[in-house]
């Protein structure tokens, strides 16, 4: 099947395409880091999907970088986040997106549509790049977070509201011999309490709706159950939690709407 | 009503008391084998300080529906509201108390989910936060039947009441004093007078009372004493070595705030003056060995005043005096019983956060003088505009007018989210070491 | 022409004095019935710059802490003096900052307008504070303050403010761009009065028939519609102000309840009109009168969202974050907040903002 929509997430931190088919199925992704000169990557990556694509077929910009993309269509992360959740969910739900530089969540409706939003853009401390900080300082690989988090048997505590300020605590924290595991658990659970307050700004996120997670923060497990900690419920990963955005974008250009 | 009325007095003449005899007694025995450290002998009078705290809020927990309700500012001329029979809370001195317990952060979450932003003075989400969340650190505090709101502290007591407000669905009475740039003029405190007397109107009609005059002169006469006796307390720390330490006044201030106006109050600074007296004349300090006397500026920073107050203690370093504590003793100067609203007007309005930088200057510079501090440290309270706009020019002149070495630390009063511990030590500390 | 050279203008042709002014409410009938140019002081946006920029923390909002460092930098060269309202605690403290120890050298006035409702007790301050501040502007003037000369003042400022309040209540049948409408409304910060009524009588053409905006309705409630690169944001995002609730700006309309004529004493009218002007909370103690306010207001527009635009750190506004979000959820209002901090440009996240909530409410929500 080729593919008849294109939908694009320039993001700060990573760059994501994709190439739909009619119904909606994704037929190639591609994920790489953002190059500081958006234009010539986005257009390198879109050749790569148009190979798979009838001649033609609309792209779909979202992104920080939105604006830089000849597209057919530019939309908000927060409007094609929601509607790149919604077809795969088919549910009204919340979203969390955490990415490398914001946090957003999203209150979706029963038709895909955005009731709701709040960004976290602002301060990095409610952001991914909170942990990549100061995990990078500790030299804690990414790969290797979940375990040592699971692995803690006790809470140690980072009080710090401040990525900056937080990076000098856990290096005393360490000096101090307390042990790497709790450490790691400890900066989950301090990001996992702003990112639920932030739950809480966005109205009503009380109730039996469902809460999902999407971006690169997402596929943490230490951060999704730190969260379920958090907000005491159960927190579900979207599938390719990092292409949401784009698939959402696609499916703004998708002829004939979406299936 | 009648029986709540009853249980409310007897509550608060014996229920109160034994509470805070046992709970004394519990502090004592974990305090028993504690080394005093830095610090002088502790202070007998705390004892009866905290008896008359712990009285007056677990007699709250029996007020309403037994006696008319005002939760009041501390800046409000409470003088004209006990003759009414008003038992008045605090919510500032309850919001200290929390920030001393260290639980502003819970319950400032909770005023945050209601949507009230962070950057807002931490008294005011401390508040919001116990209203919205029903927590409290006092058993409980009554429901208001009235909010009384005076600006001479600042004008966020006014969006915070207004809110209290709308919640409660209670009438607030708003005491909008002028700011005092220099000095006042005739209509200003035309106009304090007058909204003192709308006001009172207000007062008289929820409470269901007419003002007695004599009762009104009492009050005030004993709100000027209470003023004077608690001036005298302070002065005691001009000797040197000063008897207490001003972090120990930021704790004994309590009753001249909540208690104001009451024999109480008065009964206890008598009994402190002359504790501190007597230990004055024994040479006994409230350091083991002062050999720096310091003035603070602006609050207390309430969730660190031990490691702060011990932090300098270790090191001689003794706050002998402070603009905040000094307020409390200068406010019922004004009050003349010959002219009760009038003079209330007027000493109300010339309340130290009303007046403008060249007052406070002069202030810092008497009390730097009469005290014989060689140091300073200016608290920026972020929660604290009134108090903390202007402090960069203060440093700059303390410094150089009267040669002392003055510290700007940025923190908050009851906040521990906004300041950073190892920072502010720090900075503390290299502060210290600079008088050699 | 520019500002400066304008304020310059003023003095050389016509012997005008001018007065720097804080934000908000100030009598600006006084200071034209005395022939004072009044030169409204919403910031600059920007960092501040210059000495005066460290002497005020950085949890003082930026309004404040750019005026002082604009004054201290000695900028406000072209202007005769500053005249300070009793807006919040930050102001109050920027007028005793700049008086007392700035050494800011220039003549300082105060305005210390009432607060809480209309009061007798109010009413009569507030008389006797204008009757005061005329005093010192005569003898900062050197002219009398003449009784009819301050008629034709209010005559003067309520021709103006209605034909403000026309093109605002009538905005949808308003043939200009946002941008276009608000920098000719922002003018009147400092344009003599009878030159702001000629820009507004001329702008009467745009008013057309029947309704023009296209774009998605917008109640924008706030201080200051700055940086002014918001107004590209909401067109390109295809949203347009349709109801203006900016201290700056709508928050500052006389609408006055009934006809009091011109008989009596001036300066009590002048008193009795300043309970006039819409709910602000800088003045008033009443929140719920406010969230009345703006749902009329919200109503007579049309408007689909709101748009509360707030500065960080702005205690008046911010308490009433949490009333204005329940007051617009209970009607199924969307609301969006932005904080803003005055910088120069509107950043990218508040532009994304702005699209995220306009592509809400096109999708339906709302509608």
């Amino acid at each position: 099947m080729r593919a008849v929509a294109l939908g694009v997430d320039v993001g700060s931190t990573t760059c994501k395409a994709v190439a739909l088919d009619a119904a909606g199925r994704t037929v190639l992704e591609r994920l790489e880091p953002a190059d500081p000169r958006v234009e010539p990557q986005v257009e390198r990556m879109l050749e790569e999907l148009r190979a798979v694509a009838e001649p033609g077929a609309p792209v779909g910009a979202t992104g920080y970088g939105r604006k830089r993309v000849r597209s057919s269509r530019v939309l908000t992360e927060i409007t094609c986040h929601a509607r790149g959740a919604f077809a795969h969910a088919g549910r009204p739900g919340l979203l969390v997106d955490m990415g490398g530089q914001d946090t957003k969540v999203i209150r979706i409706g029963v038709h895909g549509e955005v009731l709701d939003f709040a960004m976290n853009d602002k301060c990095a401390a409610g952001t991914g790049r909170f942990l990549e900080v100061i995990l990078g300082r500790l030299r804690v690989p990414l790969a290797e977070v979940a375990g040592f988090a699971r692995a803690a048997d006790r809470k140690v505590a980072v009080s710090s509201t401040c990525t900056v300020f937080a990076e000098s605590e856990v290096i005393s924290l360490v000096a101090a011999g307390e042990p790497l595991s709790g450490i790691v658990r400890g900066l989950h659970q301090a990001l996992a309490a702003r990112v639920a307050a932030l739950l809480r700004a966005s109205a009503d996120a009380a109730g039996e709706i469902e809460i999902w997670m999407s971006g690169g923060v997402a596929q943490n497990a230490a951060m999704v159950a730190a969260l379920e900690e958090a907000l005491g419920r159960a927190v579900a990963v979207l599938p390719r939690p990092q292409l949401v955005g784009a698939i959402g974008a696609a499916l703004a250009v998708l002829p004939g709407g979406h299936p | 009503m009648i029986l709540r009325r009853a249980r409310y007095e007897l509550q608060g003449r014996l229920g109160g008391r034994l509470l805070a005899a046992f709970e004394g007694w519990l502090a004592r025995r974990r305090h028993s084998r504690r080394r005093p450290g830095p610090f002088g002998p502790p202070l007998e009078s705390s004892r009866k300080l905290k008896e008359l705290m712990s009285v007056h809020y677990f007699e709250g927990r029996y007020a309403d529906g037994a006696v008319p309700v005002a939760w009041v500012t501390s800046g409000f001329p409470v003088e004209v509201l006990r003759p009414l029979g008003f038992h008045a809370v605090y919510p500032e001195n309850h919001a200290a108390l929390c920030g001393v317990q260290r639980l502003v952060p819970a319950l400032s979450d909770a005023a945050e989910r209601e949507g009230y932003p962070r950057d807002l003075c931490s008294y005011a989400r401390t508040d919001l936060g116990s209203l919205c969340s029903g927590r409290t650190p006092v058993g409980r505090l009554p429901r208001p039947d009235l909010l009384a709101c005076c600006t001479n502290i600042c004008q966020t007591v006014l969006y915070w009441y207004r809110a209290l407000s709308a919640r409660l669905g209670v009438p607030l009475v708003l005491l909008d004093t002028p700011y005092v740039y220099g000095s006042t003029k005739p209509h200003h405190l035309r106009y304090v007078q007058d909204q003192l007397e709308e006001l009172v109107r207000v007062a008289e009609r929820i409470s269901g009372r007419r003002t007695d005059p004599e009762a009104l002169l009492a009050t005030a006469g004993k709100a000027k004493e209470g003023t004077e006796l608690w001036g005298e307390c302070l002065a005691a720390g001009r000797h040197c070595p000063a008897p207490w330490t001003a972090i120990d006044g930021f704790f004994h201030m309590a009753p001249i705030v909540s208690l104001r106006g009451t024999d109480a109050c008065n009964a206890y600074y008598r009994m402190l003056r002359d504790e501190l007296l007597d230990r004055a004349r024994r040479g006994v300090g409230g350091l083991r060995e002062e050999k720096y006397r310091l003035l603070w500026d602006n609050l207390p920073i309430w969730f660190a005043v031990r490691e702060l107050s011990t932090l300098f203690a270790a090191r001689g370093f003794n706050f002998v005096c402070a603009s905040y504590t000094e307020a409390w003793a200068e406010a019922g100067a004004r009050i003349d019983l010959a002219d009760p609203l009038g003079s209330l007007s007027a000493a109300y309005t010339h309340v130290l956060l009303n007046e403008d930088l060249e007052h406070r200057r002069t202030l810092l510079g008497r009390l730097a003088r009469d005290y014989q501090v060689e140091g300073a440290v200016l608290h920026s309270d972020r929660s604290c505009k009134p108090y903390s706009i202007g402090q960069v020019d203060l440093r700059e002149r303390l410094a150089r007018d009267l040669g002392l070495r003055v510290l700007l630390l940025e923190a908050d009063h009851s906040d521990p989210r906004a300041y950073t511990a190892e920072a502010g030590e720090t900075r503390l500390t290299a502060f210290m070491e600079s008088f050699g | 022409m520019t500002r400066n050279e304008y304020i310059a203008r003023q003095r050389q042709a016509h012997g005008r004095l001018s007065l720097a002014v804080l934000p908000v409410h100030y009598p600006k009938e006084l200071l034209t019935a005395l022939d004072v140019l009044a030169v409204e002081l919403w910031g600059p946006p920007g960092p501040p710059r210059g000495d005066g920029a460290g002497r005020l923390q950085s949890y003082v909002c930026a309004l404040a802490r750019n005026a002082l460092a604009f004054l201290a930098a000695g900028k406000a060269e072209a202007v005769d003096g500053v005249l300070f309202p009793h807006t919040c605690d930050t102001i109050q403290g920027l007028a005793a900052l700049a008086r007392e120890l700035g050494g800011f050298g220039k003549a300082i006035f105060t305005f210390l307008h009432p607060k809480g409702p209309p009061r007798p007790s109010a009413r009569a301050y507030l008389e006797a504070e204008l009757r005061a501040l005329a005093g010192e502007l005569e003898r900062f003037t050197g002219r009398a303050l003449r009784p009819e000369r301050l008629r034709a003042a209010m005559r003067l400022h309520r021709e103006i403010d209605r034909r403000r309040a026309l093109l605002l209540d009538e905005r949808r049948r308003v043939a200009l761009s946002d941008s276009a409408l608000y920098e000719l409304l922002r003018r009147g910060e400092w344009l003599w009065p009878e030159d702001h009524l000629a820009e507004l009588r001329a702008a009467a053409g745009a008013l057309a028939p029947t309704p023009v905006q296209e774009g998605v309705p917008l109640l924008a409630t706030g201080y200051v519609p700055e940086p002014a690169g918001l107004f590209g944001a909401l067109e390109e995002a295809g949203a347009y102000l349709a109801a203006d609730d900016y201290a700056a700006v709508g928050r500052r309309l006389s609408r006055p309840r009934e006809d009091r004529g011109d008989e009596g004493d001036p300066l009590r009218l002048l008193a009795e009109a300043y309970f006039d002007a819409p709910p602000c909370p800088t003045r008033s103690a009443d929140s719920r009168g406010r969230m009345r306010y703006l749902e009329g207001l919200l109503e007579r527009s049309g408007s689909r969202g709101v748009l509360v635009h707030v500065q960080k750190f702005c205690e008046p506004e911010l308490f009433d974050l949490p009333a204005l979000r329940s007051t617009f959820a209970a009607r199924g209002v969307p609301l969006l907040v932005l904080e803003g901090e005055l910088e120069a440009k509107l950043p990218a996240p508040a532009v994304t903002r702005i699209e995220a909530f306009v592509e809400m409410l096109t999708a339906g929500r709302g509608a």
